[in-house]
């Protein structure tokens, strides 16, 4: 127990000890992606709103459904929280292959990898939320007094997107197929969660095993509050929320102890 | 702060040889292995090796310690061990303070930024604070020599520009420790020589050095010891001169000339005074006998011996002649037979250390049958002050001279 204590306590001293790195690393990132597109963080916007556009016209015309909010609204809700995860995820993944030059010849803590993708990614994800805000005002749905938690509720995915980016980081560091099964993986994972459509429409068994599903949970609490004017704390949500906050605690303590083993796989 | 600043206590750390397996499809089996295998009695799986073998040594505040030793010899991976890049398998090495390291100094570097972003980036992956990469800024530029360009992306500079920005960043890090692999060989001469004379500020202002180079002349001007390493263990602690003659020896058995036969063995060598005297330490001018016995392990074709002069510090060739060159005919050299070698010279060498390395060989054909590095080595001590390789013996006298005329 006193060697997991310490391994908390040197993780969080490293992490307070390289703050500034990880805000430049993050400021990379974010400086390379504005340099080298011509749209910089218009592309945050513009695949979810194509994308929004292409499954409003399935499931408005094609296979409608009832989603309690107008269509377009809960589909780009649900591709933007989605995203912030995923695209975390895609850059976690390559964040340590990438950076060999880095994890072989300096020390620094390696979470500054991952997390400074998931930064970027959270950047995007407030860019986008510009453009919802914006539709919130075209359909008219003005959130309740619970929009207080979407703090919380935000938090909760963070939690959990960290966790599974250290984990695919560090993976995919000792197996380079870690990637294509990714790949196949997060794409899978989109369609049973609530991104395009409620996963209760599945129903039946397949049904109860997308509602555990962390992702379907975080997405459904951040409809509640933003759009329902309903409390996220039911139980789906508090699970989700347990189990974010143990991964991340388990995976950042795997990461922090595999470390030392990266110079010499990368 | 008292007592070491580094500390490498009995560190052990072994690597694995051949390819590494990166694929879930290699996994499988080896989880298999592992499952079924007999726990292994040994410590060392199949394909390991111990690349430092119980390596300790400890560096005191403000010393400055060169690491030396022949390829292959444990020093990256001691350095690697003292940055945390690696952990030991057995022992424990630590360093007090903050750690600056001068490893591959554009490591952080991206292609797509411009020197002053880069600057910003690989400050922090330093360590360093913000505020001093700010305050430090312009000298950072000023120093590197590159400020024109300074809002040009990297990827636009040339690999010595790169190097040199990189460099740049790391000398000004004001770290207490100070960790260099190798950087010297970034830029042209006169940046070499001002990052040497960056660490030799440092050192004198306190900096504890450790300091990892094949540059045996930059080692030996600027630390005041020297730890030899040879195949991953400690073979010299102590004054840089001796340090550098043992590791002569050491290379001796790591480097095999380009296309050498070893078709002749040397057993002995001593070198003498010519009065007898022991030659390990003489002046200037002395008169000095080297005796080398050989032994031919296959018959060789007619060729004949040579002997070459070299200062240990930087391996600089002094000089180098053979049999041949001094009128003696080609020899050939029958399996199983013992030669004796004799060879006279007059010592007409400036202060340093010197070793002898002796061959046999064919010029004409260029080939060598035996290469016999550091046979013998010595050092030439001697009052005066002066500078350079040979001793001509300068005498100087000068007077006033008024309006082209002699006073």
């Amino acid at each position: 127990m006193t060697a997991l204590a310490n391994d908390i306590r040197e993780m969080l001293h490293e992490q307070v000890e390289y703050r500034e790195l990880l805000t430049q690393m993050t400021k990379r990132d974010l400086l390379l992606r504005y340099k080298q597109t011509i749209m910089g963080f218009g592309w945050a916007v513009f695949m979810p709103l194509v994308n929004t556009a292409v499954f409003s016209v399935i499931f408005t015309r094609v296979a409608p459904i009832d989603t309690g909010v107008p269509y377009p609204l809960f589909a780009f809700c649900g591709l933007l929280i989605w995203n912030f995860s995923a695209s975390s995820l895609r850059f976690a993944v390559n964040s340590l292959t990438s950076n060999t030059n880095l994890v072989t010849k300096v020390y620094f803590p390696r979470e500054i990898f991952p997390f400074s993708a998931m930064i970027v990614c959270l950047v995007d994800f407030a860019v986008g939320s510009i453009v919802l805000v914006a539709l919130m005002g075209y359909y008219r749905v003005i959130p309740g007094a619970t929009i207080v938690f979407l703090p919380v509720v935000l938090l909760v995915q963070v939690a959990f997107t960290a966790s599974l980016s250290l984990l695919l980081a560090m993976a995919n560091l000792f197996f380079r197929d870690v990637k294509y099964l990714f790949e196949v993986v997060i794409t899978v994972w989109m369609f049973a969660t609530s991104v395009l459509y409620p996963v209760e429409i599945l129903g039946g068994r397949l049904g109860v095993l997308a509602l555990l599903n962390p992702m379907t949970a975080i997405i459904d609490a951040y409809r509640a509050v933003l759009f329902y004017g309903r409390s996220p704390f039911d139980p789906p949500f508090l699970l989700a929320a347990a189990i974010s906050c143990l991964s991340l605690l388990v995976s950042w303590v795997t990461f922090h102890r595999a470390e030392f083993k990266f110079a010499e796989n990368a | 702060m008292s007592g070491p600043v580094v500390t490498f206590d009995k560190v052990w750390k072994k690597f694995r040889r051949g390819e590494r397996h990166d694929s879930l499809r290699d996994l499988i089996p080896n989880l298999a292995r592992r499952a079924f295998a007999k726990p292994a009695l040994a410590e060392l799986e199949d394909q390991e090796f111990w690349a430092v073998k119980e390596v300790s040594f400890e560096v005191n505040r403000g010393e400055a310690v060169g690491i030396i030793g022949p390829n292959g010899a444990g020093k990256s991976t001691a350095l690697k061990l003292l940055t945390r890049i690696l952990r030991p398998n057995r022992g424990a090495c630590a360093v007090r303070g903050r750690v600056g390291a001068l490893i591959e100094v554009a490591a952080g570097f991206h292609p797509d930024l411009t020197g002053r972003e880069n600057i910003a980036l690989q400050g922090a992956i330093m360590g360093m604070r913000k505020q001093q990469i700010a305050d430090r800024f312009d000298e950072i530029v000023e120093f590197s020599g590159v400020s024109a360009f300074i809002d040009t992306q990297v990827k636009r500079y040339s690999s010595g520009m790169q190097a040199r920005l990189g460099f740049s960043v790391a000398a000004h890090m004001d770290p207490d420790v100070l960790i260099v692999d190798e950087v010297l060989s970034v830029g042209d001469m006169s940046f070499q020589a001002k990052c040497l004379d960056r660490m030799r500020q440092q050192i004198a202002s306190g900096v504890t050095v450790v300091f990892v180079s094949h540059n045996l002349h930059a080692v030996a001007n600027l630390c005041s010891r020297c730890i030899v390493l040879g195949g991953g263990q400690l073979l010299f602690d102590g004054r840089p001169e001796e340090g550098l003659s043992v590791y002569m020896r050491a290379s001796q058995t790591f480097s095999a000339r380009h296309g050498t036969q070893s078709r002749l063995r040397v057993q002995a060598a001593t070198l003498r005074r010519i009065d007898g005297a022991a030659a390990s330490t003489m002046p200037p001018h002395t008169s000095c006998e080297l005796r080398v016995v050989f032994e031919c392990l296959e018959d060789t074709p007619p060729a004949s011996v040579g002997i070459e002069l070299e200062r240990t510090r930087d391996l600089f060739y002094c000089y180098g002649s053979a049999a041949e060159d001094l009128g003696h005919p080609l020899t050939p050299f029958r399996k199983g037979q013992t030669y004796e070698y004799v060879a006279r010279f007059r010592a007409h060498l400036a202060r340093g250390h010197y070793r002898l390395n002796v061959n046999v060989r064919d010029s004409r054909a260029g080939l060598f049958y035996m290469f016999a590095e550091s046979v013998a080595d010595f050092s030439i001590v001697e009052d005066e002050s002066y500078d350079g390789v040979v001793d001509i013996e300068l005498d100087v006298c000068y007077d006033a001279v008024v309006e082209g005329r002699r006073a």
